[in-house]
């Protein structure tokens, strides 16, 4: 039974950093109609960022967090503005190969700068646990956890209450429309994807403090990403949020009943499950039905 | 205030308009009416901006807008309520009066309630399931939260009851005498006439008739053709 328990708390607190994982990309997708399949080598970029800090700087993850924000943000709006923007009105088919192709130039990059080596970046708390009934919960999963949740709640007030959220919801609704009212598409879509970005890099380092990476993991990352945005709604943040505890959830008590290999099997039956009975998610689709195409 | 010159605008490969003269002055309500295909609705959307000008010139408060992006036109001060709305249907009616106003910053979404009377009792409603004359409203009153000096009304009367069209139509006047120049796309031809100072009659992309609306109205071509007059 402590095991349960113990595999339990292991997949919540797993389940609450994939959802800081997904949540940009499930924004993007469902703002642009954008499946963005570089956003798991961004997640491992913001890693990559959060480790050089800490080994040259010295700096803690979870402060140099906010600087990983801060260049992930600048990168992902640069790529969007300069890039993605060309052809984003194109088919699907054709960001698709954008994105892919992205990938390969990030995670080949960060193969060449970082060397393929796993690295971690090591705090003198994260390993410490507290215990709770003969439950163990490391600090450092913890803070992550807490720090993932917070911001994608954060997010999800941002949205619905600021200015910039507002014309971010409108651009996603109705692109037309929303330039009509004023609102400047190219700018709000390269936005859109800087915070995609910026998250997933903050959702990086804290994966680099609790567990290893390397740039080949960003594949994995990205895949993660599409099974939990899909799992909870498309666009919808709570969604991601959901999305990214069940997925924990799956991935841990799958780790704990079975062996290895059948976990990444296990999340994708739960995927084929859920969409079966609740084809736009556990938590719906924000805007995607509302959405007009131009 | 508003001078279109020789446009010809199009989309892809197929030219919808040819050499399109139109004016509107301050303050005026200007119908623009015409059967389906004649390009009233590509007129708009070249004038906004959302259809590449190919030829010709649009010049607005002195200013040359030819070929500007839709959101600069936007902030210089014309208004378009396109065609079937185009409101942010998973929105409230607040919120797509509050994005109306988003690239000024007005929130004062009182004076548009005046006009509106009946969006009043709405503010809350999610706009996808309300009645057309409401979205119709809402789509006008968004539009006007922009402060704009022209506002462009796309097929207003589209879907909707003869008697909302009335009442809408009715409002035409006050945002008009309130500073706000109104250029209306319309099928419902006795209706736009009556409201209307002047007008345009578009066939298959030209301007074929314009004038005074009184006399185009007592016109028998105009009679026979959209009124069916015999």
């Amino acid at each position: 039974m402590t095991g349960f328990l113990q595999a339990t708390v292991y997949g919540l607190l797993q389940g609450g950093l994939l959802a800081l994982v997904a949540v940009g990309f499930s924004l993007v997708w469902g703002v642009m109609n954008v499946v963005n399949l570089s956003h798991g080598a961004f997640v491992v970029l913001g890693a990559y960022v959060g480790w050089q800090l800490n080994t040259s700087l010295g700096l803690d993850p979870f402060l140099g967090m906010v600087i990983v924000a801060l260049v992930l943000f600048c990168i992902g709006y640069a790529v969007q503005r300069f890039l993605i923007n060309l052809v984003v009105n194109g088919p699907i088919f054709i960001t698709l190969l954008l994105t892919f192709g992205l990938e390969l130039l990030l995670v080949q990059g960060m193969n060449i700068v970082f060397t393929a080596n796993y690295q971690s970046i090591p705090t003198s708390y994260a390993g410490n646990a507290i215990v709770l009934g003969g439950i163990q919960v490391p600090l450092g999963r913890l803070l992550a956890f807490l720090l993932a949740v917070g911001i994608t709640v954060l997010l999800v007030k941002v949205m619905a209450n600021t200015r910039i959220g507002m014309s971010i919801m409108a651009t996603g609704m109705d692109r037309g429309a929303a330039r009509l009212m004023g609102i400047r598409a190219r700018h709000v879509y390269a936005l859109t994807f800087g915070i995609a970005t910026a998250l997933a890099g903050m959702a990086g380092t804290m994966v680099g403090t609790v567990g290893t990476f390397n740039p080949a993991a960003a594949g994995g990352f990205t895949l993660l990403s599409f099974v939990i945005a899909v799992l909870g709604g498309l666009g919808n943040m709570y969604g991601a949020m959901v999305g990214g505890l069940l997925m924990g959830l799956v991935q841990a008590w799958g780790g704990y009943y079975l062996s290895g290999t059948w976990v990444n099997a296990l999340a994708f039956l739960v995927l084929v499950i859920v969409l079966m009975f609740r084809p736009s998610g556990l938590v719906g689709k924000a805007f995607y039905a509302a959405r007009v195409e131009v | 205030m508003l001078e279109v010159k020789g446009v010809c605008a199009g989309y892809g490969r197929v030219q919808v308009l040819w050499d399109v003269d139109l004016t509107v002055s301050a303050n005026e309500i200007v119908a623009l009416v015409g059967p389906n295909g004649a390009g009233k609705t590509t007129l708009l959307r070249a004038l906004s901006g959302m259809v590449p000008i190919r030829d010709g010139s649009v010049t607005f408060l002195g200013e040359d807008i030819t070929g500007r992006s839709i959101e600069r036109i936007v902030d210089l001060g014309i208004s378009h309520v396109p065609e079937g709305r185009r409101l942010f249907p998973g929105l409230t009616v607040k919120d797509n009066l509050r994005l109306g106003g988003w690239r000024n910053r007005n929130t004062d979404i009182d004076r548009v309630i005046d006009l509106f009377p009946k969006l009043g009792d709405r503010l809350s409603q999610v706009t996808g399931s309300m009645s057309g004359g409401e979205q119709q409203m809402c789509a006008i009153a968004r539009g006007l939260m922009g402060k704009p000096d022209l506002i462009m009304i796309d097929e207003l009367s589209m879907g909707l009851a003869p008697v909302i069209v009335e009442e809408i139509i009715g409002r035409l006047a006050d945002i008009a005498a309130s500073g706000t120049a109104v250029l209306l796309v319309e099928q419902d031809v006795d209706a736009a006439l009556t409201v209307a100072e002047r007008a345009y009659v578009m066939e298959t992309g030209r301007v074929v008739m314009s004038g005074n609306a009184g006399v185009l109205l007592a016109d028998p071509r105009i009679q026979q053709s959209y009124l069916g007059i015999a």
